[in-house]
């Protein structure tokens, strides 16, 4: 079977800086951590998979390597059939980006000429741009705020700017990093929703997406690889991760223990306190994040 | 499609720039100073120095002036691509450009492309600031300085992208920068022509491109000299653009894949 996205014993190894003294010590030792250390994972079409860890588990370079922003140190992956080293720019054509740093958009910028200028590096221009640009807008309910500066957005809608332009070249793969990180609850809710039910559900994209949010992970992803150290230390459906424990009702946070031997440091909300919080906010109409 | 994804930055440029409207229009203003202050040394120098000015006409306010404008072309290429990659960094712009199928080298070009505009236009200010101040251009040979024009930005630019490269890798403490901007007033021939240094000295002149784009730019506007006459300039800033560039190049592109195996590329 063919995969979107498939890696084959991909590795990271960050040089460790020196301090001056080592300069002269061992002018010639090269110090390395591993930051992702021989990951095999595929992720089939339409999936929306989720890479789940505590901070500085390997997350985010893990997806940079896949998005050819960072060179692997060894291994390989493909992405929608591209080698992430040989066809880089292929992969770029059929990717997209959303990433939870809200300084990666021009803050002196309206929301509509940040994603006219991100839409030229798309190769979209003129009709063609102000086309897709106005149906994202529409699409992430930020049509009648377009035009303002995009400092005077609020965290919730930076992030669906930063979802329109992930999607400004329609790709077959969106690559998502930590997207509700700086969101308050209200609105996290609200991008979960509308990845599940309109960017898989409706468009049917692959959505590969990084959390260190348990119950995010337990909501949205259909399949979920739990990352340790650098390490993927287990791959599958949450039924299938869940199984292999023996305990009443367990959850992720108990399988990443399982698989770790540690607790998960960094999750959010106890699991009752979350879909409590989900109560209170009521479901969001699909298609559209609103707040 | 490179001149729609160029009009992209300079819109994106522009828009920024005149977003901060005290800066943009203090930069305008505070342009006409450096001009005047050379204005009234040249009155005070007067008739002195002409064996050394002979050769561009003979005054040294016309001297000096094209020497500050077209030297200007030097200052925006070695900041233009440097701060572009070290200005996208820390805004945090970078990565979201990078991962679009455009071309990083691409992406640089294109961030410097504003710098240049507005240097250019810096420059027309100068000389008609100049010519109102008396300046006579009336002889100008206006295709062959536009020809030393193109052949200064390519030689320029190569160096810049030499130096942003470093910027890359290094992030801050760039060697090409800092040689070029303190030898350049000194050896090239921007504020006195270069027969006055010592015979020895003038050696490093003649390494400079900036010595035979300023010669020949004031041969052309001030002397109105023939492509011909200019040759020896344009023959020189031809040898130092088939150097630079590949030069230029190659070494943006080892920087680039330098920074991706370090994962330093959006760090600063």
């Amino acid at each position: 079977m063919k995969y979107t996205i498939e890696t084959h014993d991909l590795t990271k190894r960050f040089a460790l800086q020196k301090e001056f003294a080592d300069f002269l010590r061992h002018p010639f030792r090269k110090d390395e951590m591993n930051a992702v250390e021989d990951v095999n994972l595929n992720v089939k079409s339409g999936e929306l998979f989720g890479i789940l860890g505590p901070n500085g588990a390997g997350k985010t370079t893990l997806i940079k390597m896949l998005c050819t922003l960072i060179l692997p140190s060894e291994g390989t992956a493909h992405v929608n059939g591209y080698d992430i080293l040989k066809d880089s720019g292929k992969v770029r054509e059929s990717i997209g980006f959303v990433t939870s740093d809200e300084r990666s958009f021009y803050w002196r910028l309206s929301g509509r000429h940040n994603l006219r200028f991100f839409a030229a590096l798309h190769n979209y221009y003129s009709d063609d741009a102000k086309e897709r640009i106005d149906e994202l807008l529409s699409l992430v309910g930020m049509e009648d705020r377009a035009d303002d500066m995009f400092l005077s957005y609020s965290a919730g809608m930076k992030q669906r700017m930063a979802i329109a332009r992930g999607l400004l070249n329609d790709p077959a793969v969106l690559f998502m990093d930590e997207p509700t990180r700086a969101l308050d609850p209200g609105a996290a809710q609200n991008v979960r929703t509308f990845v599940k039910e309109h960017i898989t559900g409706d468009e049917g994209k692959t959505v590969f997406l990084s959390t260190h949010h348990l119950p995010e992970a337990e909501e949205l992803c259909d399949r979920i690889a739990i990352i340790n150290e650098g390490r993927i230390v287990a791959v599958g459906t949450q039924e299938e991760l869940k199984s292999a424990l023996d305990k009443p009702d367990p959850g992720l946070g108990d399988v990443f223990t399982h698989y770790t031997g540690k607790e998960f440091e960094r999750g959010a909300a106890p699991k009752h306190v979350y879909q409590g919080r989900r109560r209170m906010m009521g479901g969001g109409r699909p298609g559209r994040i609103r707040f | 499609m490179i001149y729609k994804k160029a009009v992209s930055f300079i819109i994106r440029d522009l828009i920024l720039a005149t977003s901060y409207k005290f800066e943009f229009f203090l930069r305008f203003f505070f342009m006409l100073f450096s001009i005047l202050t050379f204005y009234f040394v040249s009155k005070l120098i007067g008739g002195a120095g002409t064996e050394y000015l002979e050769p561009y006409g003979g005054d040294y306010f016309s001297f000096v002036l094209i020497g500050i404008a077209f030297s200007g072309y030097l200052m925006t290429a070695l900041r233009s691509f440097s701060e572009s990659i070290r200005g996208e960094q820390m805004m945090g712009t970078l990565e979201a450009m990078l991962v679009t199928p455009t071309d990083t080298s691409a992406i640089v070009m294109l961030s410097s492309l504003w710098s240049f505009i507005f240097m250019s236009f810096r420059v027309l200010m100068y000389l008609v600031i100049g010519i109102l101040l008396g300046v006579d251009m009336s002889n100008a040979n206006v295709f062959a300085a536009l020809i030393i024009l193109v052949l200064t930005i390519i030689c320029f630019g190569s160096i810049g992208i030499i130096s942003a490269s470093f910027i890359m890798v290094l992030k801050k403490g760039d060697p090409i920068n800092m040689f070029f901007m303190s030898t350049s007033e000194l050896f090239g021939g921007v504020l006195f022509p270069i027969s006055v240094l010592p015979e020895w000295l003038r050696t490093i002149s003649y390494l400079l491109p900036i010595t035979y784009s300023l010669s020949g730019m004031r041969h052309a506007l001030l002397q109105g000299y023939s492509l011909f006459a200019l040759a020896p300039e344009i023959i020189a800033l031809l040898i130092f653009s088939v150097v630079l560039v590949p030069l230029g190049l190659l070494s943006f592109r080892y920087a680039i894949k330098r920074a991706k195996l370090d994962g330093s590329l959006v760090q600063y």
